[in-house]
């Protein structure tokens, strides 16, 4: 087997592992003990945990809230599970029966929607918070890995937006399948192989049987099983890596603490009542006032945040019924069509973008519907290594040393938060300007 | 440093491995062939779309064949609906007041426009694209009479310019 040997500093550190993954073949007694001390499922968090980690205003705690609604999607998602119809002729009746026939199915269909909602929104929060705390940077610790882990999110924020709108297909309306007629033309304007990726995710030439059973199974089973694995490997990652990078930023920001002699460490009584001993000093990230013991401090955080999460997501389906239009009627397109309000950006984008040049014409579904996006993705994606600001901003909001760079990220965001506005409130029937206060002309609905 | 040893245990294991995985990989990608259908179940494209005399003057929408067709006189043509941005169904407005205009080297009197509810995108009424993100002008499709009953027919796989009449 050809392995480089561990170097000074792998050997050196306990505790630590500086890998990706675990060791599968141990060199040795050590290894094989890391493999299962490493395991990701006896260690998500460690012993202690850092206390301004835990601040509720550092990082608004929204990765545990996108978890626990992801958890509840796929609770809710349970029963609708064994409700609904995946057939072309039925999936309508049977959205119609969960909504409308099935005890406390509009409520149970309503925490799904509304969760499912509202997790978009908690991932992008999510991405947006840990791109303005610099949270991507590695700090003090030894093998870590932050900056993968970023990837590993931004990942997770395009399944989530998958999942989103493969459920948004299912209920088989009007909504449901001109949504779909749009994006799957989007795929298809790449130029050479568009016309195949149609086909393979609509399952054919048209919109039909084999594309919604295609986008439920990758609704139900495909997409929640890779983000579920995805998400255990970020958690797996985030411990790995000692943390939030809040723990690295005040180690290295704050003055080192003063500490009272530690229990732990021998010293000499006389030396130590006479202060000639060799001078205490912990790093505070190990100073016993500044961290808690995890469980139950950072357990019972998460707690109230889930539990908080939950709280909510169930009130609001009480209040906000899900809609659900007319049966999806290939011949009729809805005016205006629009498409899933987080996609609404990229609908306003590709009305813009076709470029004419002479008789040379570039449809905007490809420049607006995959370049774009893609570049925005790859962007997202390589800023980290773009990144040359120091190992201080990790960890703090909105530090000078990235002044620049988080105003571009904020301007790219609010770029796409605008657009999203302006498509939802401000676009009528063809999709032509109008303030929200301005009523809609009368458009037969045929013809 | 590395330490680089490939003895019989590890070559062994590495060949079985890789076998393994090999496998493993081509029959998954196989697998995933199947997913790329080999007959599409479309509807045909050609169709039979009614006696002549169910034409009026002017235009008639198809929404089965997403398709308007326009007659004037006896000259018939065909123009699709489908916008050629991304495939929503454009809508036909009547002009108020109809214009005449030189299309294909021949006159044609346009009574409509077409508008796309999707993204907004216009055509004027022999399927040019005005504005918005539309591509391409609206598809024209190729008419005849059938021989056997007189019904109006229209090829959707066949384009044709837009010089193109029926006269009957």
């Amino acid at each position: 087997m050809v392995q480089p040997l561990p170097t000074r500093e792998e050997r050196a550190v306990p505790g630590l592992h500086p890998r990706r993954f675990w060791s599968l073949r141990p060199r040795s007694d050590r290894q094989s003990g890391d493999a299962i001390v490493s395991n990701f499922l006896l260690h998500w968090f460690p012993a202690k945990t850092y206390k301004p980690s835990m601040d509720w205003s550092y990082s608004f705690w929204l990765g545990t809230v996108s978890a626990a609604l992801f958890l509840l999607l796929v609770l809710s998602g349970g029963p609708l599970l064994f409700l609904y119809v995946p057939s072309v002729e039925r999936a309508y009746g049977s959205v119609k029966d969960i909504e409308f026939a099935v005890t406390f199915g509009s409520w149970i269909r309503s925490v799904h929607r509304v969760a499912a909602h509202l997790m978009v929104v908690a991932v992008f929060l999510h991405l947006v918070r840990v791109f303005l705390t610099g949270a991507y940077k590695n700090g003090v610790g030894q093998g870590q890995r932050r900056v993968w882990n970023w990837t590993i999110g931004v990942a997770m924020l395009l399944v989530t937006l998958l999942l989103s709108f493969t459920g948004y297909l299912l209920p088989w309306d009007q909504l449901a399948y001109w949504a779909v007629t749009v994006g799957t033309n989007i795929a298809s304007s790449i130029p050479f192989v568009g016309p195949t990726v149609r086909e393979l995710l609509i399952g054919g030439r048209t919109i039909d049987q084999p594309t919604l059973i295609r986008f439920y199974v990758l609704h139900v089973l495909l997409l929640p099983g890779a983000l579920g694995a995805l998400f255990v490997y970020h958690m797996w990652r985030v411990r790995k890596d000692g943390g939030l990078a809040r723990a690295d930023s005040v180690a290295i920001v704050s003055e080192r603490l003063r500490t009272v002699p530690v229990r732990s460490k021998t010293y000499t009584l006389l030396g130590v009542a006479r202060g000639t001993a060799p001078t205490v000093r912990t790093a505070t990230l190990e100073a016993p006032d500044l961290t808690v013991n995890s469980v139950p401090d950072l357990t019972r955080r998460i707690s109230i945040v889930a539990l908080g999460t939950v709280a909510i997501i169930s009130l609001a389906a009480v209040y906000v019924r899900s809609p659900l239009e007319e049966a999806a009627n290939a011949l009729v397109t809805p005016n205006p069509a629009k498409a899933p309000w987080y996609f609404l950006w990229l609908q306003e984008i590709v009305t813009d973008t076709t470029v004419h040049l002479g008789s040379f014409t570039i449809n905007g579904a490809f420049l607006g519907g995959v370049l774009l996006p893609g570049l925005l993705v790859g962007l997202l994606t390589a800023w980290p290594w773009l990144d040359r600001s120091p190992m201080t901003a990790a960890g703090t909001w909105l530090p000078r040393s990235r002044r620049a760079q988080n105003a571009v990220f904020l301007a790219i965001a609010a770029l796409v938060i605008l657009l999203t506005l302006l498509g939802t409130f401000c676009r009528g029937p063809y999709w032509h300007f109008y303030w929200p206060w301005q009523p809609w002309p009368e458009i037969p609905t045929r013809l | 440093m590395t330490e680089q040893v490939l003895d019989r245990r590890e070559f062994i294991y590495r060949v079985g491995s890789g076998a393994g995985v090999a496998a493993i990989a081509y029959q998954g990608l196989a697998s995933l062939r199947s997913l790329r259908p080999n007959v599409s179940y479309d509807a045909p494209t050609t169709v039979k779309l009614g006696s002549i005399t169910e034409f009026p003057e002017g235009l008639k929408f198809l929404p089965d064949q997403r398709l308007f067709v326009f007659r004037e006189g006896n000259t018939f043509h065909a123009i699709s609906a489908v916008c050629t941005h991304l495939g929503c169904t454009a809508r036909a407005e009547a002009l108020a007041a109809p214009e005449a205009r030189q299309v294909g080297g021949r006159s044609m009197r346009l009574t409509h426009r077409f508008q796309c509810p999707c993204h907004g995108s216009r055509y004027s009424g022999d399927g040019s694209n005005v504005s918005g993100p539309a591509p391409r002008p609206l598809a024209w499709y190729r008419l005849w009479v059938a021989p056997d009953d007189g019904q109006l027919v229209v090829d959707l796989a066949y384009e044709v310019d837009h010089d193109f009449r029926l006269t009957v």
